[in-house]
Formats: structure tokens, C-alpha cells, sequence
């Protein structure tokens, strides 16, 4: 694997708070990710992984602290604005567009590179037709290099594809928008073993073909957080509990506490 | 052929064995002279078939025509690979299908034997179809629950004849004008609405439209509850709309130049309707539609577009209104109600969101099918709802639903 420290940080969170009403979702947490680093983010249910992923893609405006991308600051920027940066996402419950087909979906992801407007669709229709069929065929290899399979079936609407090849779908149409940094939130869920495994194999060839790339990925599973991320962050309560590589994680009792509970820990301990 | 190639590339068996979409998407080829004969026909049977329904006096006729017609419906439904041949002719054939359909439009009128009705009422369906294509781009490509489409109808209508009358401004300028005032007034609705959605959306759009109505109603300058009245025919190097056309000869009703308009406006329509579709902005109101919030994750402004989708339909909404006030030459507040807004939002959801024709024909029957029942007197609301529900029964998802877009390759 190669040393991640030495690359140039594209994405920090400094200080990040996040308040609904009287109910603190996150709480004063620091992150950075570099440049062809993978981050996990692990935490319990309601520990804030979710709310993070949320503030750094737009749709959530912290209530104080800042998200920099390559030394820009954009939060309090639109999602969408966000995107055109350089962000992209997948979601926990699969969101794809179920009506369009496998190719249109990830057309749409590359939406922030298309100009053409409702004003050039009617009157320069050649032009507005040539971008599009442009994306269309960008869109059709990234689909082909993502997997054979999805591109085989890329007139078929997204939601009669299975489980598997839905998140697959999902991170194709993310890298459509040519991101720096890459969110994956929980991937795995859903998947059974074997799917998962596909799944870890596709991230790692995504790696390899994009060294640049920065992943963020929240997970449960632990047999993927063990093996993929450079680092793992891990949060309860909203609050960073501990930082840095998975075995150093996982050794701490707090986490193991954050996760088992008490009793549990004391088990794992003995 | 885009069909030759999709099947090279062969899906997998996996893939193949998968039923339905599946195998509709794999586009039956059909060859050149059977897809020509399958166009020419279906063209002329349907204009056939909308000459015998107009014409039909007998109520005995108007049903066996409707059955007629559901019968077609049931067997598109039952054979999804004849409706795929249809679709893969008209799709290899497309510059045949639309310089005949061009042809039969242009030849219509003459062969309605000189009934003004049957032209009144196709003047009134393809401004409803004009209405229907604009209410497309919110309530089908965007899912947008718009019940202001009437309102803007009617600000265009009223923004004409105002012109006209106060200022002598002849209808061809009345026209882009109106169009823009009524796109004025859309941005107006657009850009409120935006703080809500979904069933509270369409509460500020009803409550849009009820102002509307109510201040047409209530206004000096709008002539109150008895509207505008005299609104002069419209004239074209000399020729008076009011006076009677005489092509080649034959002389047709008055009513005949406003078929030609108001048809000259559908085409327009349906030109500004497929190009928006084919575009990158159809596609971002589909993914609006899918998905709000995954929608604005790939980059999409939603808000952006979805208050360009209400000036899109005001847009629209305001030319056909000023070609119904310069056709009937008379408006009033209660020609634009509630109603008509939700006429032409079931003319969407029964011909087929985000269809074009779908649209356009849904909007052809609900206009015409009312007519036609009269002879029901009492009972033709009644019998107006059980038709239009058991077709929608036949075909739920519309007569003609949404299809996937298909590029290039």
C-alpha cells in the first residue's frame, strides 16, 4: 500500500458541529483525508456517521466549524454547487433514479459537467444533442469499465437490477461527476457475504485506477473495515472517539465499549 | 440500425431470461416496406377514427367507437411485442410518420363535410392538447402537482384581449406578449412554491389559482364577472379570421383558420416538447421526479429547475390562451376555474405522463369525449367517469406511458 501521509490533504473538517434544536448530532469533530487515502467511519447507529456525510455533501449547513476541499472552504455551499467541486456520494438505502435506465442514470450524474440549458435544448438543439451524446457515451465506458455486467444491461431500468449490481450502479454514477472525493455511505448494507466480497474487490480496482481518488467509507461490516481503509475514525455520540488504523482502533476499550457495551468489552478483554 | 447493434452485444443469458422490459427493450426489428405499410395504417385508421367519432350523431356509433378503441387498448396491453413493432416502425420511419401526419392535419378540415361543430371542437382539443403538453413538463417530467395551469390559461388569455382592446394591439404581438406575461406570473407561483412540496405544493397552487379567479372576478379593468367582450378576429395579410377559408376552391367555416392555428401551435408544442425532453433539462426533471434529494447529490439546482418547470408551462399555457380569446372572442373569469386545471392534469395522468403523444391524445378524448355523450343528457358526466376510468383500468400506467430514452449507441 502506498504511504498516504505524505500526499497533500483534500478534505478537512475542523471543529464540525451539528445542532437540531437542543439535540447535539455531532460535536466538535476533526477529520482530514488526503489524496488516494480510503477513511473509514464507523460508529454505532445514531453515533453521527450519517449527519457527517451529510454536512460534507451540502445538505446539512453545520451549526459551526467548516468543511475545506483543497483548501477552499465550501460548506454553507448548495449540494449541488458541491458536487462541481469535486464530492460525490452514494447512499445508504440505495437511491437511484428506478424509472430511467442503468445509462441514464449515470448521465445524470455527469449533470455538473453539462452546460447547455433549457434556452440551448430548443433553440440549438445541435449543440445541447452533442453534449449530451457526449456524456451518454463517457457514461456507457465508465459503466463498462465499472462492470461488464451493468453495462450489458444499461437500457434496462435501474430498478430491476439486483442488490449488488444497485450499488455498483451507485458508485458508477457517482464518478461520473470526476470527483476528488469519493462517499460511500454504507455500502455493504444489504449484502451477503459473497456480495460484499465483490463489492471490496470493485473498491480496490477503483483504487488502483484512480490513485487520486480520497474515499470516505461509513461501514458496519467489519470484515470490509478491517481490510480497506488506511485509517479509521471512529464516533459515538456524535462526538471523534479515536483515530488511526484499524488495529489501533480496535484496541482501544472505548470503542470496544461503544460497541459491545460495558460487559461486552470486559469479555473481549478476557 | 440501433436494434441490430444491442443485439450483438448480446446480454448475458442471466439478462435474457428476464421477462417483460426486458425483452420489449430488445427492439423487434421490423423491415422498411412493413414498417412503412404499419405507419401509413395506423395514421390513417386513427385519423379515420377521429373523423367517424366527430361525425357520429348516434349515440349507438359513439359507443361501439369507444369500444373500439378499448378493444385496441386491451390488445396493446395483452401484446407488449406488437406495441414494441409499432413503437420500432414509427421510431425507423419517423420522417414518413410525420409528413403524413403533417399531410392529414393539412387535409382535415375538408373532409369533416363543412360541420363547424366538428372544427369547434377540435379547435378546443388541440388548445386542451397544447395545455396538456405544457402541464407535461411539471405534473410528468418533474412530478410537480401543478393546479395552476388553468390560472395561467387564463392570464394569457386575458393579458391578449386587454391588448387588444385597451391598446389595438393585433393578435400576432398580443401573442409572444401574452406568452410572457403569463410566464411572469409563473416565476410569481414558481418561486413561493418552492418552500414547499408535494400536497402543500399543490395547496399554493390551487391557492393561485383561486386568486386568479377571484381577481379576475372582482378587477374593473378585467370587465369583472362579465369578462371581456369584442374581442376582434385576428387577420393575416388581409384576410379576417372570421371570414370563411376558401382553398383551392373549396370554401370551409370560419372556424377552419383557427384549426390551422391552433394546429400550427400544437406542432410548435410538440417540436419545443421533444426537444426538451431529449435533453439534458428533460432528464434532470426526471431525476427531480425519481428522487428530489438524490437529484441535488448529482449536481442538480432543483430549485432552479423546478421553478423553470412552472415558467415552462405558463409559457405554453398563455399562447393557448390567446388563441381562445381571439377564437371565441368573448372570456370570462369562469372559463378559467379550478376545474379546468384539473381537467388538464387528468388529461396528463389518463393519456400518459411524460409521453407526448400519450398527452395529446388523452387530451383529444377528454376534450371530445363529454361532446359526444350528450346524448346521455343527465347521466354523460357519469358515463364521462366510467369510460375514462375503465380505460385507465385497460392501461394503468396511461394509454400511452413513458418510454426509456435510448441514445445513439
Amino acid at each position: 500500500m502506498p504511504a498516504t501521509a505524505a500526499a497533500p490533504v483534500v478534505l478537512e473538517g475542523r471543529n464540525l458541529t451539528m445542532r437540531f434544536g437542543g439535540l447535539v448530532a455531532m460535536a466538535e469533530v476533526d477529520f482530514t483525508l488526503r489524496q488516494g487515502e480510503i477513511l473509514g467511519i464507523i460508529g454505532p447507529n445514531g453515533a453521527g456517521k450519517s449527519t457527517l456525510l451529510n454536512i460534507i455533501t451540502g445538505l446539512y449547513r453545520p451549526s459551526s466549524g467548516s468543511v475545506h476541499l483543497a483548501g477552499e472552504r465550501i460548506d454553507g455551499l448548495a449540494a449541488h454547487r458541491i458536487v462541481g467541486r469535486g464530492i460525490a456520494r452514494t447512499f445508504q438505502s440505495s437511491r437511484l433514479f428506478g424509472d430511467l435506465s442503468v445509462l441514464d442514470n449515470v448521465v445524470i450524474g455527469r449533470h455538473a459537467h453539462i452546460k447547455s440549458g433549457l434556452l440551448d435544448a430548443i433553440l440549438r438543439r445541435g449543440r445541447a444533442q452533442a453534449e449530451l451524446h457526449a456524456a451518454a457515451e463517457h457514461a456507457a465506458s465508465l459503466l463498462k469499465a465499472v462492470s461488464r455486467d451493468l453495462y450489458a444491461q444499461r437500457h434496462r431500468p435501474a430498478a430491476e437490477l439486483p442488490q449488488a449490481d444497485r450499488r455498483r450502479l451507485e458508485i458508477a454514477r457517482a464518478l461520473a461527476s470526476e470527483p476528488r472525493v469519493l462517499l460511500l455511505d454504507e455500502p455493504s448494507s444489504g449484502m451477503d457475504d459473497a456480495d460484499t466480497d465483490a463489492l471490496m474487490a470493485d473498491i480496490r480496482a477503483l483504487c488502483a485506477q484512480r490513485p487520486d481518488l480520497a474515499l470516505m467509507i461509513i461501514e458496519h461490516d467489519m470484515r470490509l473495515v478491517a481490510s480497506l481503509p488506511h485509517r479509521v475514525l471512529v464516533l459515538d455520540y456524535g462526538q471523534k472517539l479515536a483515530e488511526g488504523t484499524y488495529e489501533e482502533v480496535r484496541a482501544i476499550p472505548r470503542v470496544q465499549e461503544a460497541y459491545l457495551g460495558r460487559k461486552g468489552a470486559r469479555h473481549a478483554h478476557a | 440500425m440501433s436494434a441490430s447493434t444491442s443485439a450483438s452485444h448480446g446480454p448475458p443469458a442471466a439478462v435474457a431470461d428476464a421477462t417483460g422490459p426486458a425483452a420489449a427493450n430488445a427492439a423487434p426489428s421490423v423491415t422498411a416496406p412493413r414498417a412503412i405499410a404499419l405507419v401509413a395504417a395506423i395514421e390513417i385508421a386513427g385519423a379515420l377514427f377521429l373523423r367517424q367519432f366527430l361525425l357520429a350523431e348516434d349515440w349507438r356509433v359513439v359507443v361501439g367507437l369507444l369500444a373500439l378503441f378499448g378493444c385496441a387498448l386491451v390488445a396493446m396491453q395483452a401484446r407488449p411485442l406488437w406495441e414494441a413493432r409499432i413503437e420500432a416502425a414509427f421510431a425507423g420511419q419517423a420522417r414518413l410518420a410525420t409528413l403524413l401526419g403533417l399531410a392529414i392535419v393539412l387535409v382535415f378540415p375538408f373532409v369533416v363535410e363543412k360541420s363547424t361543430y366538428a372544427l369547434h371542437l377540435l379547435v378546443l382539443a388541440q388548445l386542451y392538447a397544447v395545455l396538456a403538453l405544457a402541464l407535461n413538463f411539471q405534473l410528468g417530467s418533474a412530478n410537480i402537482p401543478n393546479f395552476a395551469t388553468g390560472a395561467s390559461y387564463g392570464i394569457g388569455a386575458y393579458a391578449s384581449a386587454l391588448l387588444a382592446l385597451n391598446w389595438d394591439v393585433s393578435f400576432w404581438l398580443a401573442l409572444p406578449a401574452a406568452a410572457i406575461v403569463a410566464t411572469v406570473f409563473g416565476f410569481l407561483l414558481g418561486v413561493p412554491s418552492m418552500r414547499t412540496r408535494e400536497s402543500y405544493l399543490a395547496l399554493v397552487t390551487i391557492a393561485f389559482g383561486v386568486v386568479i379567479h377571484q381577481l379576475l372576478n372582482n378587477l374593473d379593468f378585467t370587465g369583472g364577472p362579465n369578462g371581456l367582450v369584442g374581442i376582434p378576429a385576428p387577420e393575416l395579410f388581409g384576410h379576417s379570421f372570421a371570414s370563411p377559408l376558401v382553398i383551392l376552391g373549396y370554401e370551409l367555416p370560419s372556424q377552419a383558420n383557427f384549426y390551422y392555428l391552433s394546429a400550427l401551435l400544437v406542432g410548435i408544442a410538440i417540436l419545443f416538447a421533444r426537444r426538451v425532453h431529449d435533453s439534458a433539462v428533460g432528464l434532470a426533471w426526471n431525476a427531480i421526479r425519481a428522487d428530489e434529494l438524490a437529484a441535488r447529490c448529482q449536481g442538480i439546482n432543483t430549485t432552479w429547475y423546478k421553478v423553470l418547470a412552472f415558467a415552462v408551462d405558463a409559457f405554453l399555457a398563455g399562447f393557448a390562451g390567446t388563441i381562445y380569446a381571439f377564437y371565441v372572442g368573448f372570456i370570462s373569469p369562469d372559463n378559467f376555474t379550478f376545474l379546468v386545471s384539473v381537467t388538464i392534469m387528468t388529461m396528463v395522468i389518463a393519456g400518459g405522463m411524460d409521453n407526448t403523444l400519450g398527452v395529446i391524445v388523452g387530451a383529444f378524448l377528454l376534450t371530445l369525449l363529454p361532446e359526444k355523450l350528450r346524448a346521455f343528457s343527465d347521466y354523460r358526466i357519469l358515463f364521462f367517469g366510467v369510460t375514462v376510468i375503465a380505460f385507465l383500468m385497460i392501461r394503468p400506467q396511461g394509454l400511452f406511458p413513458q418510454r426509456l430514452r435510448r441514445y445513439g449507441a
